[in-house]
């Protein structure tokens, strides 16, 4: 794997840069989220796990947010400034996922991403990301590192 | 079934099977379900948008399943897997399409006794129904002593 950042064709949105052009160091920007009774049951459905930790109560006390809605809710197409030209998708090919302290329904929490390494391989663009979950008291919830690349016909040419 | 100080190494598990059925998809990748024009229209959701891309179709959310990984964690280990446990050297391989069936497995490959009780690596995979490998990886997990 090549540690080096070439820059590939794409367009820039006014405000925004597409996400396959991100450099080292740049960080999308932070989403912040409530999980509700039924914005977590949604998942329960979408995971087809319905177990008592997630509507109840868990062994800590309040019903735990299912893992999935932490997952999906900080893949970085969910920020805000997370931008991608007409055309372009992401595509996630690898991770690392740390699970650091429970999370509870009610809470509200934010999420940050920061790019830690950029390159090309075999024609397209990489990025891998650190991405750190918190919730409302600054507890760390889950550290991921996302490794991805982009599908569009351009590379294709 | 649930991990304890006595597993051994090279026993294995299953989770339960799940089909990836739109609804489902649509539920996990659509946004919530009160947000405007539900569901939103993304690589996971709509056919023509993943076309659009040079996909053949859509392709579930790897994190979708990855919360299935998720549940068999919590299964062999307890919630208090979620103080410390991980998933490292995970690899999405193949593309996870709408009605596939997917299992999520698990095999001791090895333990280590430590002061917080017995320390177990797993080698953790998900697969479709034609028993091809779509994601790949380890993870690490705490017993009690």
């Amino acid at each position: 794997m090549v540690e080096k950042k070439k820059k590939t064709k794409g367009k820039i949105a006014e405000g925004k840069k597409s996400a396959h052009l991100m450099e080292i160091g740049e960080e999308f920007e932070p989403l912040e989220f409530g999980v509700t009774p039924e914005l977590n049951q949604q998942y329960l459905y979408a995971e087809e796990d319905f177990n008592p930790r997630y509507i109840e109560k868990s062994e800590f006390g309040p019903p735990l947010v299912h893992p999935g809605l932490l997952l999906n809710m900080s893949n970085n197409t969910r920020s805000p400034s997370f931008y991608l030209p007409s055309g372009w998708g992401e595509v996630h090919a690898g991770e690392e996922t740390e699970y650091l302290n429970p999370p509870f329904v009610g809470k509200k929490f934010k999420v940050t991403w920061k790019v830690i390494n950029a390159f090309e391989k075999r024609g397209r663009p990489w990025n891998v990301l650190d991405i750190l979950i918190e919730d409302e008291d600054g507890l760390p919830i889950m550290r991921r590192k996302m490794i991805n690349t982009f599908a569009s016909k351009e590379l294709e040419k | 079934m649930r991990i304890t100080k006595d597993t051994p190494i090279g026993q294995d598990f299953n989770g339960r099977l799940k089909k990836m059925s739109w609804e489902r998809i649509w539920t996990f990748s659509g946004g919530a379900f009160t947000s405007a024009g539900w569901p939103r229209k993304n690589l996971h959701t709509d056919t023509e948008f993943s076309k659009n891309l040079g996909l053949p179709t859509v392709g579930v959310s790897a994190t979708q399943y990855l919360g299935h990984l998720a549940e068999l964690m919590l299964n062999l280990f307890g919630e208090g897997w979620l103080r410390g446990g991980k998933m490292t050297d995970l690899k999405f391989l193949k593309l996870v399409a709408d009605g596939d069936i997917l299992t999520s497995k698990a095999k001791v490959i090895a333990k280590e006794e430590e002061s917080s009780g017995v320390k177990y690596t797993l080698e953790i995979c998900c697969e479709n129904q034609q028993g091809e490998k779509v994601l790949i990886g380890h993870a690490i997990g705490i017993a009690p002593l």
